[in-house]
């Protein structure tokens, strides 16, 4: 509406964001929790005079650079990429909301970076009191980002009373919105089990001796079961937060259902595994074993956050943005002058090729009407693309429309167009009448007729 | 020039001045350049020495390929800041810009992760092998200074599809399904493309000559001998010769032959025409240093001039392409008059944690020159 739209064929353009995310997410909790764990193992190390552990640590801190410092920075720079592209109008909001929560994040990263180089690249030539204090301050910076970038993430779930408008729309009450302090809580909790299971990953493979790698396995069995109450914890403030919509949706949406089912499971499974397996008996800490729970901890950690992502629909920031890139309180102004004219690169559109239903310089329904068949399919598929394509592919792929409509008659389409918000994950329907007989024109064309073969009861005398 | 109806107005209010915006948009785009310039030329070059140079070349080939990682991570770490404030104040002309491009605007992070593993193999290579290091590492080695130039070209692309919103309605019609844009534009057919990308890679021979310097009289101080920096002053020289001819062909070029005219006859009157010429002869005073010190033992002070004029010449790029960005965008984008509600209190934790930020990276690096000494040097 108020950018151009970027059409992704089959997958729509917010599922980039989704796939960049997920991979960063789980290369930026360990950027946090690794950099505790090394912190505090080093130090560990140095005071007991460890020098194999320390020579592990040191190759742990190799591996760890190469993972968090590369993939996970690009990754998050990719994400700022992404939610540009697919998602401008919200991102506008959320820069001219914190941008100084982001200029702020930036100064603890670059705080961060320059620890992380200096504790990998000056190993050994250091004191060890230094290398263990800039292991700590990478520690903090790390943990700092965490609780400023979640304090962003969390208001698009809740913005709390920010979004009610007025004096309330100020950084603070943004920031500090209710999901606030359950999601820091979780995030921290996530970043220390996550990293252990990393750990795991990471000596099982790499360890030969194994009283040392017992003694891994032993000694980050602790954070991780900490890890493991916080994320319980959290899990129980988020949901309690959760606006009422987002709480029905997770108790509707069938596919909601099974990935809270399932996200229930695998935390169970991890944690299960962690207390039979590290913490009771850390010989247990085979390749396979620690392979196995690394990938249930990355399998619940996607798992959350997709639910967390789903849970907003029908917004992209709660009562602030709906998931077509419009502000709520737009949409009686779109029903009145229409989507079309509403949107600045749709009336472009209309303009450069349909000039015939331009009347005094505004797109006229009535004209839209009068248009052939075929025209008034293209300017549905306008619509489509500006309305709908954010959450659904057009005839096949994600979630698509195509494929949701099945065999439905023209009226059912046209009447699902008008209460679109029936389903209350669903954004309203916020062009005119007009338009949406152009809409349900180009839905027609990608319905796909009902599944042949099918006795429900319902069939015509003479099929039977 | 009619505004642009492509180019709609923000309602929402700005939360800091538009000066504060530019002045850091234009100050960490300065402080992006620097490691930027060195994978963009510096790599090549370093791939090159390291390869066909004589003892000393490969020696420095060596030293800058080692170092790579860490400007890597510092270059992408610095050009957030320009992006950051870019999207708060230019947001309704630079996402339009980059969604017509989209898919080559993501392939950015692909070549940039590719090119940061390319440039940590060969790093580590070198560090654990030395000369005799695998091919593969030599081969990811130079795709990541391929990888480097193309960010470079698509970077150009989606900042000169940014500032020329006139150039929107032809891509968007050319490159879209129904209204929506396909990603797959490139903004080839504007002129200031190519000059504006040569123009970069100029400014990068520079700095990685003033670099070449500082790492021979700082960084090597206790490793290299005389014989060494007097032939890195020897490089630094003809490399930085290369480098402002390249800049004064390739900025004529585009002054000269990309303009519009109403932008040239702005930059060349009261009040831009003096911050014009300074640009255009600012790297006449490094290469003047640099020409003029006669090789001594002693000369810290000289370099420490030249690299500070070095940060000048950027910085005045800098600023100069901030003022001609904005009278190209002007007639279409209200930027002086957006609604402004400063956020005092976050802005001032901003620039307090940033102060504060500044002083525990300063003690680090302190504690690494106290540190001691590398056991493998």
């Amino acid at each position: 509406m108020h950018y151009p739209w970027w059409y992704v064929p089959h997958l729509t353009a917010p599922m980039l964001i989704a796939a960049i995310s997920v991979l960063h997410v789980l290369i930026s909790h360990y950027a946090v929790g690794g950099g505790l764990f090394l912190a505090v193992e080093v130090a560990h190390a140095y005071k007991t005079g460890n020098r194999a552990y320390l020579d592990y640590l040191q190759r742990h801190a190799k591996f760890f650079v190469l993972l968090t410092v590369v993939l996970g920075a690009v990754t998050g720079v990719g994400i700022w990429w992404t939610i540009g592209l697919s998602s401008p109008l919200a991102t506008e909001v959320l820069i001219r909301t914190f941008v100084f929560g982001w200029a702020t994040e930036y100064v603890f990263f670059v705080i961060e970076l320059a620890a992380a180089f200096i504790f990998l690249y000056y190993w050994g030539r250091l004191t060890e009191k230094t290398h263990a204090l800039i292991g700590w301050i990478y520690a903090l910076a790390a943990w700092i980002s965490l609780v400023l970038i979640t304090g962003i993430t969390a208001f698009m779930v809740n913005p709390g009373t920010w979004a009610d408008g007025g004096s309330s729309q100020d950084f603070w009450t943004a920031f500090f919105n209710p999901q606030f302090l359950p999601q820091t809580i979780a995030r921290t909790g996530g970043a220390l089990l996550l990293s252990s299971l990393y750990v795991y990953l990471h000596a099982s493979l790499t360890i030969r001796d194994a009283k040392l790698r017992d003694m891994i396995a032993s000694r980050s069995a602790r954070p991780a079961c900490l890890g493991a109450v916080l994320i319980t914890l959290g899990g129980i403030g988020w949901h309690f937060f959760l606006p009422p919509s987002a709480k029905d949706a997770l108790a509707a949406a069938a596919p909601l259902n099974i990935l809270v089912v399932l996200i229930f499971a695998l935390t169970a499974v991890v944690f299960v595994l962690l207390y039979v397996g590290p913490y009771r008996n850390p010989g247990w800490l085979s390749p396979g074993f620690a392979a196995s729970l690394c990938l249930f901890g990355i399998a619940a950690f996607s798992t959350g956050e997709f639910i967390r992502e789903a849970v907003r629909k029908p917004f992209i920031i709660y009562n602030t943005v709906l998931s077509n890139q419009i502000y709520p309180e737009e949409v009686q102004k779109l029903r009145g002058i229409g989507y079309l004219e509403g949107g600045v690169w749709t009336k472009a559109f209309v303009k450069t090729h349909y000039p015939q239903a331009i009347v005094n310089d505004r797109i006229a329904g009535s004209e839209l009407l009068k248009l052939p068949h075929q025209d008034r399919v293209a300017l549905g598929e306008v619509l489509f693309q500006y309305h709908c394509n954010d959450c659904h592919a057009a005839q096949d792929g994600y979630s698509s429309l195509g494929r949701l409509l099945h065999g439905r008659s023209r009226e059912l389409v046209r009447n699902s167009v008008d209460h679109l918000d029936s389903i209350y994950f669903m954004p309203p329907w916020a062009g005119t009448a007009e338009e949406a007989e152009l809409i349900t024109d180009y839905l027609m064309t990608i319905n796909r007729p009902r599944p042949e073969g099918m006795r429900v009861g319902t069939e015509t005398a003479e099929v039977k | 020039m009619q505004p642009n109806i492509l180019v709609e107005q923000v309602a929402a209010n700005l939360p800091a001045p538009i000066w504060f915006v530019q002045f850091f948009k234009a100050l960490g785009f300065t402080l992006h350049a620097i490691p930027m310039n060195l994978w963009y030329a510096g790599l090549l070059i370093a791939l090159w020495l390291h390869l066909r140079g004589n003892t000393h070349g490969q020696r420095f080939g060596a030293r800058l390929l080692q170092q790579m990682p860490v400007i890597v991570a510092f270059g992408i770490n610095l050009g957030i800041v320009p992006l950051l404030f870019l999207q708060l104040a230019y947001n309704r002309v630079f996402y339009p810009a980059t969604i017509l491009m989209a898919w080559f605007w993501l392939a950015i992070i692909a070549l940039v992760t590719l090119a940061y593993y390319g440039v940590y193999a060969y790093a580590w290579g070198l560090r654990q092998q030395g000369n005799a290091m695998a091919a593969w590492r030599k081969a990811a080695g130079w795709c990541a200074a391929v990888f480097f130039l193309a960010v470079g070209f698509l970077f150009a692309n989606g900042l000169s599809l940014t500032e020329h919103v006139d150039r929107w309605a032809d891509l968007w019609k050319q490159h879209s399904v129904a209204g929506a844009a396909t990603g797959t534009a490139l903004n080839i057919g504007d002129p200031t493309l190519i000059p504006r990308w040569l123009l970069m890679f100029g400014l990068a021979l520079g700095t990685t000559a003033v670099w070449l310097l500082v790492d021979a009289t700082w960084f090597a101080r206790n490793t290299v001998d005389e014989d060494y920096r007097r032939w890195a002053w020897s490089l630094a020289k003809k490399l930085y010769t290369v480098s402002a001819i390249w800049f004064a062909a390739a900025g004529s070029w585009y002054v000269y032959g990309t303009w519009h005219s109403a932008i040239r006859q702005t930059m060349f009157d009261w009040p831009w025409l003096p911050l014009t010429v300074a640009t255009a002869v600012a790297p006449a005073l490094p290469w003047a240093l640099l020409m003029t010190a006669g090789f001594c033992n002693e000369k810290r002070l000289t370099l420490a001039a030249i690299a500070l004029c070095q940060f000048g010449v950027l910085g005045l790029n800098a600023t100069s392409r901030q003022v001609v960005q904005n009278l190209n965008l002007n007639p279409h984008l209200q930027l002086y008059t957006q609604p402004t509600a400063v956020q005092w209190s976050p802005l001032v934790m901003f620039l307090v944690v940033f102060v504060l930020g500044l002083g525990v990276v300063g003690w680090m690096v302190w504690q690494v020159a106290k540190s001691l000494p590398s056991p493998t040097r």
